[in-house]
């Protein structure tokens, strides 16, 4: 062997991902990226103060039964909680979600993704990691932490025993809330180079429908049309997960057609939008 | 050639020029025109549906267009439409530039900086109105004939507009100020008008003041006529200020955000991204 | 005009922990002036802040006499470039020009006037009346450079003007700005590309990391610049005779034999060119054909003092 050194170019000798995997680098990227932002640090934290208000009711409950009479421990305190987190959900979603997409399109940068060996599926697949990751940590992860506090608290899963839908409901209806959250958020970010213009956009249809859903109430008397509103059919579907009686009188196939065909929707928008070169008709 | 030295009112003008067609020839037009042409949509079905025989129910009794207009005015223009728009023009009127870096432009002029936020709040107006009032006579014209009268409820509809212009006005320069002073004006424009405002409308207590609303919904019934749906929403909301009151503080809050606006893209620096 | 165009005292700026400039005092007098820099360099801070864009985090900058921050009427008589490639793309070249002057308080046809006479002074008036958004590159830039001077400013700061220009718009736009320099007009041209501003201007500010390394004539820089020899090509038809005479010579540090020449490096270029006519005029050294100095040039200062 040459006792100088080659010092040219050599190729990478190292182990590579599997295909199929390059989705957790952006996913790990874009997780890390909103860790350093303080703003956002504050925002995950002050999502968590509803989860230390319920543990203190169930703490209060625990101790004194008969605050129970007005604060009951039951399968609707969770279902409740995990409505409440909606809001946060709403706030996560334009902060994290709606730069996800637009920012690689005002930079340029989907055309350097996708020459690299990256399928579409896996570019969209990470940044909706990303989403899904936050939005589990303001509903999923708390609810979860609310079960066990309940049932440390309890001593025993004797609500549980008597309530077994409360946990799979959990897991369920969170799951329900976040991917679809997390899919119309993604959609509108392919939409636009502009993460105030997705932001707004998102706000649009979320209180639009909202109010359009009280118009129409009001005009016809009768809540058979919350279809329009996608919290309302997110709420209907929760109910029925956590076996409580229904909020609206939609029919829970039509809130869950409404749900699905949004998730469907947003899936073809993404599908034509996030492509590595523009058509030109 | 001695041109002379262009004042606030001339600059503010001269940037209203450049960014009007700017913004009314922008997709933000078409979220815009979205915005206030669903409830259009929505007149046009309900009118059909009344057309074809099917009665207006409203909390378990009938309803008249009236009614249902003044209904609409509120949840569709006054509590969405207006602060949604303005959120989105007023916390972008000097962002915007900076982000697509033709602001360099403008300040590289002999003209006021603060004229530039002037102008591009004029244009702002301009276009928020003359699409957003429009879609409010168009849903009068469809909705308010339903066992109701045109003309009985012209002068109502002249104090909505004017309600609604001015809402426009007022939010628009509060977040115009949001927009020159925060790094997050968006974020923080929502989280007022969906979070804050709609919070402390419903509490009792002195935190409703410091909201645009509580301002805004005393002008309110005054100018529609009782037994209409103001009067229901009315019921749920306790404390209601006066016309005067009204005027004096949405007029206050108006000059201060933008003059508040307008000293501090004056005094900042715009970083432009490389 | 005063003797200076615009001087910086103990300037500096820094964003956060990273310094964009760093202590700079400098004085520029009227006429052409390149600041020169690699990439990173300091060179749009430093525009920014004589363009009133930034504000000084120490220090104090003034144009024309006056300090900028906040001054905007200083702009009647400032024209400004900037590097970005951004516009109103929706408008023609020809709107575009004459909103932006209408700014400086002319009144409509006027500002037509003045928008035309810029158009087709960066010869764009063919295309004056097409979109922006339709424009080559080559265009935009020289409908920047219109907006820049129009309203006929006395100080002209472009910034990468020749950036995304053909070769043929380069040498238009240099000698644009040669001529606009003979009318008077004082400018302060940016760029990172040595021989076009060596095409313009003897006159140079060269920054590097925040800092100003060297103001002035390029060739009194040089000549300034000790610790590099001057290298000298000397061509001739007795390399080795030539070679055998230098050696002698105690102002020749170091020569190098090339085919059919002789590179001499000398601390004393003076006398080191007068007895090379001395030897030439002798014949003592054969038949000199060329002499040239390929280091007396803005890229050698630029390598020597960067580089350093």
């Amino acid at each position: 062997m040459s006792p100088i050194h080659d010092q040219s170019y050599r190729r990478y000798q190292g182990t590579r991902l599997p295909l199929g995997r390059s989705w957790t680098v952006i996913a790990g990227a874009g997780i890390r990226g909103m860790f350093a932002r303080k703003l956002f640090l504050i925002l995950l934290v002050l999502a968590w103060i509803p989860f230390i208000v319920r543990a203190v009711q169930i703490y209060a409950v625990t101790m004194y039964p008969q605050a129970g009479q007005i604060l009951p421990i039951d399968a609707s305190l969770f279902r409740d909680f995990i409505e409440q987190q909606s809001i946060f959900v709403f706030f996560i979603s334009i902060y994290v979600g709606s730069g996800l997409i637009a920012n690689d399109r005002r930079a340029n940068a989907l055309q350097i993704y996708l020459s690299k060996p990256l399928l579409r599926t896996e570019y969209i697949a990470g940044k909706l990691a990303v989403l899904l990751f936050f939005l589990a940590s303001v509903t999923l992860l708390p609810a979860l932490m609310l079960v066990f506090v309940e049932v440390g608290f309890a001593a025993g899963f004797g609500l549980h025993a008597a309530n077994p839908q409360i946990v799979p409901a959990i897991i369920l209806s969170s799951a329900i809330r976040i991917t679809v959250a997390s899919f119309a958020m993604l959609a509108l970010s392919s939409l636009s180079k502009s993460t105030r213009y997705v932001a707004v956009l998102y706000t649009g249809v979320i209180f639009f429908t909202e109010a359009m859903y009280g118009v129409l109430t009001f005009i016809t008397g009768t809540t058979a049309v919350a279809w329009v509103s996608l919290g309302a059919n997110l709420d209907q579907v929760s109910d029925a997960l956590f076996r409580q009686p229904a909020g609206y009188d939609t029919p829970l196939v039509v809130s869950a057609f409404v749900l699905v065909g949004l998730v469907i929707l947003s899936v073809s928008v993404l599908e034509r939008r996030v492509r590595g070169v523009e058509i030109v008709s | 050639m001695k041109p002379k030295t262009p004042g606030l009112w001339y600059g503010a003008m001269r940037v209203f020029d450049v960014s009007l067609a700017e913004m009314l020839w922008s997709r933000r037009t078409v979220f815009m025109a979205l915005v206030v042409g669903l409830p259009v949509l929505l007149s046009v079905v309900v009118r059909g549906l009344v057309e074809l025989g099917a009665p207006i129910r409203a909390m378990g009794g009938a309803a008249s267009g009236p009614v249902v207009f003044g209904l609409m005015i509120w949840v569709f223009f006054i509590r969405f439409s207006v602060p949604v728009l303005a959120v989105f023009y007023g916390t972008s009127l000097i962002a915007d530039e900076v982000e697509d870096k033709t602001i360099t432009y403008l300040f590289s002029r002999p003209i006021p900086r603060g004229a530039v936020l002037l102008g591009k709040y004029v244009a702002y107006l301009v276009c928020t109105v003359f699409v957003v009032l429009p879609a409010i006579v168009l849903v009068w014209l469809l909705v308010v004939p339903i066992e109701g009268s045109l003309g009985a409820g012209f002068t109502g509809l002249l104090t909505d507009l004017g309600l609604v212009a001015l809402g426009l006005t007022v939010y628009g320069a509060l977040f115009a100020l949001a927009g020159a002073v925060l790094k997050r004006p968006l974020l923080i424009g929502l989280i007022f008008v969906f979070g804050w405002e709609n919070f402390v409308l419903l509490l009792p207590g002195s935190l409703k003041y410091f909201s645009v609303a509580y301002y805004l919904q005393g002008l309110v019934p005054h100018t529609m006529p009782g037994g209409t749906a103001m009067s229901l929403i009315q019921s749920i909301v306790r404390d209601v200020p006066s016309l005067a009151e009204s005027l004096v503080y949405l007029g206050l809050i108006e000059a201060l955000c933008l003059w508040l606006a307008m000293r501090a893209v004056t005094n900042r620096e715009y970083v432009l991204e490389q | 005009m005063s003797d200076v165009i615009f001087e910086a005292e103990h300037l500096s700026k820094w964003y956060g922990q990273v310094i964009g400039l760093n202590d700079v005092t400098v004085s520029v007098p009227p006429g052409i002036t390149g600041l020169l820099g690699p990439n990173g360099a300091g060179k749009s801070t430093f525009m920014k802040l004589i363009t009133g864009q930034l504000k000084p985090s120490k220090g104090s900058v003034r144009v024309l006499g006056e300090p900028i921050w906040g001054n905007q009427d200083l702009f009647f008589r400032i024209g400004f470039c900037p590097e970005q490639d951004a516009f109103y793309d929706r408008m023609t070249g020809f709107e575009w020009v004459t909103a932006l002057v209408r700014l400086n308080g002319l009144d409509d046809a006027a500002a037509r006037a003045a928008a035309e006479r810029a158009l087709t002074a960066v010869d764009l008036m063919d295309a004056a009346h097409k979109r922006i958004g339709a424009y080559s590159k080559g265009m935009r830039q020289r409908v920047k450079l219109a907006q820049s001077l129009v309203h006929d400013p006395d100080l002209l700061i472009l910034d990468e003007p020749l950036s995304g220009m053909d070769p043929l718009g380069r040498r238009k736009t240099i000698r644009m700005i040669r001529d606009w320099a003979k009318q008077g007009k004082s400018l302060l041209v940016s760029s990172h590309i040595l021989h076009e501003i060596e095409s313009m201007t003897a006159n140079i500010l060269l920054i590097n990391n925040g800092r100003i390394l060297a103001e002035g004539n390029v060739h009194q820089i040089r000549d300034l610049i000790d610790e590099h020899p001057h290298t000298v090509y000397v061509r001739t038809d007795d390399p080795r005779g030539l070679a055998r005479a230098f050696l002698a010579r105690a102002d020749v540090i170091s020569l190098r034999l090339e085919p059919g020449a002789v590179v001499v490096e000398t601390g004393k270029p003076d006398e080191f060119y007068t007895s090379l006519t001395e030897l030439v005029a002798s014949g003592a050294a054969g038949t000199v054909e060329e002499v040239t100095s390929p280091d007396d040039n803005l890229q050698a200062v630029f390598k020597y003092l960067v580089k350093s």
